[in-house]
């Protein structure tokens, strides 16, 4: 078949120059690429791809251009001598491409490796950059948190009315915040707390054990009712809990305490019961108070007609009068039932409170005798008029001045003394005397009728009750303070009324 | 000791060398070997580009143009391999066709199969550059997308 050899000449000759034009395009804009990124893998592959096909191009390329050129200049020999050398180095140039081509996707493992390391790299960098820059303003304000953090937990530490306490694990005190001084009665500047040890403050030496075996065991402590030793030689109630801190630091473990002072707490708690338990009893008191007072006014009335009746000096008159005396004491017996429970509505007196003081302190030296006791009186001028029952207020007086004496004896000081509080709108009358106190197990007990502790025939236990009734009954309360040895304190503290009504109005105003 | 040793060996490499035949040295290359090392490296153009189209494929690059374009390429450089090939397998491998230049630009094609068709498709394959030139033009405007992403790309992400 005879055909136009053009075609092929042509296509050979312009496909052989565009081959050596395009490889060589190729190799600049992958030699762009690269330069834009040298440490790109991908880039590199693909350089020596197309440096490779640039090589090809060109060895094949200049093969067929030069055998056109001599074949058809007539030097087909010259040809026949190079042609083994252009096929040669043609499938060298093949394998050389066909080679690198086979590692691309090693490369491209390569390439996401070291990509996603860079990514790596490039976040640390910019963290490391922005905190290099940013290094003082940053270390400013976490020293500004700390500081703040630091001033908050000093501060709960400083205010706190609970004891904040931190020990070494054998209980010797570290630390201990302000209101651990209030509790235990410390002064800041006494010797303490660097050679005191926890366990001191433990009236019982039981209970502080009980307290580290539980630390050991459980690592804290949940509000444990422990008795304390105050300095002021008494004790007082506490909740103490407790939690131990391991392993924070390279340094030793420490317990850190919380104590709350409960005593207060207690004592109003027994005040509550000790004036619900009055108020039963008051209740009952009434009861039986009236249903008796009126059979014994009917005997009364029955016994002094018929003395009336008699002749006297008679045996039957005597008979007579025996029993209308022990009615009439039954009567006030009654009587002072009647008053402990607080029935009748008390009289409006106006009452100037030292002057009430100072009559009934005279009534017992003139009848009962205060000749081996001093007798100190410290009134406050400023206590105001007051509106009261006097007679039921100075009966109280004379009760507790009278128990006052009884408990001195022989020899010792009574101190009466009266205050006022604007602020609270009460006035204050304190009966302290030196005598032989109250045991710890009858202070309950004083208020209760009948209760007494002098021997049967001198008292009838009902002094008391009935004091606390009459101050109850005028809005007020009683209270008392005693140490075997020393002596007992009553205070009455009674709201202030005067016959005023703006100044009540006003105290009324201050309550609220 | 050891010089002993040396001794014993340099003997025994000595012995070896004295009996042995010159013709066992090197083997001897006839001419086919160039044509068939040709054919073969034609072969191992074909899979090499195939294997890389697959990774392509399998690494969803060909998602992106530049890559897509590099695909092409590789798809055209199999073609112009498989179109060499054939080439030369019926014209030197097998010797199937005849050229004989009768003209200034007229040639003769002869077929000892006899075969029209072998001949158009002989004359067709000649014009092997119809394939290898596309090849290099899609391998030209894939780098060139690759460079215009890699320009307008600001944040480099890591590749699927």
């Amino acid at each position: 078949m005879i055909v136009n050899s053009l075609p092929i000449w042509i296509i050979d000759m312009v496909g052989s120059i565009l081959m050596i034009i395009f490889s060589f395009l190729c190799l600049n804009l992958i030699g762009a690429l690269r330069n834009r990124d040298k440490s790109n893998v991908i880039w590199t592959y693909l350089f020596w791809v197309c440096l490779g096909l640039a090589g090809f191009a060109v060895s094949r390329s200049a093969g067929h251009i030069l055998k056109q050129i001599l074949v058809l200049s007539g030097n087909e020999n010259l040809w026949s001598f190079i042609r083994p050398y252009s096929g040669a180095i043609n499938s060298l140039m093949f394998v050389f491409v066909a080679s690198v081509t086979l590692f691309f996707e090693r490369i491209w493992k390569i390439y996401q490796q070291i990509s996603r390391d860079k990514q790596a790299l490039q976040g640390v960098r910019d963290e490391l950059l922005f905190l290099n820059q940013n290094l003082e303003s940053l270390v400013a304000e976490r020293t500004k948190e700390l500081a703040l953090s630091e001033h908050n937990y000093r501060r709960i530490f400083e205010v706190s009315r609970d004891m904040i306490l931190v020990t070494r694990p054998d209980g010797t005190i570290i630390n201990m915040n302000p209101a651990g001084y209030d509790i235990l009665g410390l002064e800041k500047d006494d010797d303490f707390p660097s050679r005191k040890n926890f366990a001191d403050f433990f009236v019982h030496a039981a209970e502080w054990q009980a307290v580290k075996r539980a630390l050991e065991r459980y690592a804290f402590v949940a509000n444990a009712e422990v008795s304390f030793k105050h300095k002021a030689d008494h004790q007082i109630r506490v909740l103490v809990s407790a939690s131990r801190d391991v392993g924070f630091s390279d340094k030793e473990d420490t317990i850190q305490f919380f104590v709350r002072d409960i005593e207060q707490r207690r004592q109003i708690e027994e005040q509550i019961a000790q004036a619900d338990k009055l108020a039963s009893i008051g209740q009952l008191s009434a009861g039986i108070a009236h249903e008796i007072n009126n059979p014994l006014g009917v005997i009364l009335g029955y016994t002094q007609l018929l003395i009336r009746h008699e002749a006297a000096d008679t045996e039957k008159y005597n008979d007579l009068k025996t029993i209308e005396k022990h009615v009439r004491n039954c009567k006030s017996i009654v009587e002072d039932l009647l008053n402990f429970a607080r029935s009748s509505k008390p009289k409006e007196d106006v009452v100037r409170m030292d002057k009430a003081l100072d009559d009934v302190i005279h009534f017992i030296q003139q009848h009962a005798g205060l000749d081996n006791i001093e007798v100190k009186r410290q009134y406050l001028p400023s206590v105001p008029e007051m509106v009261l029952d006097e007679k039921k207020i100075k009966q109280v007086f004379m009760n507790l001045l009278m128990n006052a004496k009884h408990a001195i004896g022989e020899k010792g000081t009574l101190t009466i003394s009266t205050d006022f509080n604007p602020v609270e709108g009460q006035v204050i009358v304190r009966v302290a005397d030196t005598g032989h106190g109250i045991e710890e197990r009858n202070l309950a007990r004083i208020f209760d009728p009948f209760f007494t502790t002098k021997p049967t025939g001198e008292g009838t236990g009902l002094g008391l009750s009935v004091s606390y009734g009459i101050i109850k009954n005028h809005g007020g309360d009683i209270l008392v303070e005693s140490k075997v040895g020393q002596g007992s304190i009553f205070t009455i503290v009674l709201p202030l009324i005067t016959a005023n009504p703006r100044v009540n109005h006003a105290k009324i105003h201050s309550y609220h | 000791m050891k010089s002993t040793q040396l001794l014993i060996r340099t003997g025994l490499i000595g012995a070896i060398l004295a009996i042995t035949e010159p013709a066992l040295a090197t083997q001897a290359h006839s001419a086919p070997e160039g044509l068939y090392a040709h054919q073969l490296a034609h072969i191992f153009f074909i899979i090499s580009m195939g294997v890389l189209t697959y990774w392509l494929r399998e690494r969803k690059l060909v998602q992106a143009v530049g890559w897509r374009h590099i695909q092409y390429s590789a798809l055209f450089f199999i073609l112009w391999n498989v179109d060499a090939f054939f080439v030369h397998l019926v014209e030197e491998q097998l010797a199937l066709i005849d050229i004989q230049r009768v003209g200034l630009w007229e040639i003769n094609i002869t077929s000892t199969a006899n075969s029209p068709v072998l001949l158009w498709l002989y004359y067709a394959a000649k014009l092997d550059h119809l394939l290898c030139v596309p090849a290099l033009l899609f391998l030209f405007f894939g780098l060139r997308r690759l460079l215009k992403d890699a320009e307008t790309q600001t944040t480099r992400t890591v590749p699927p």
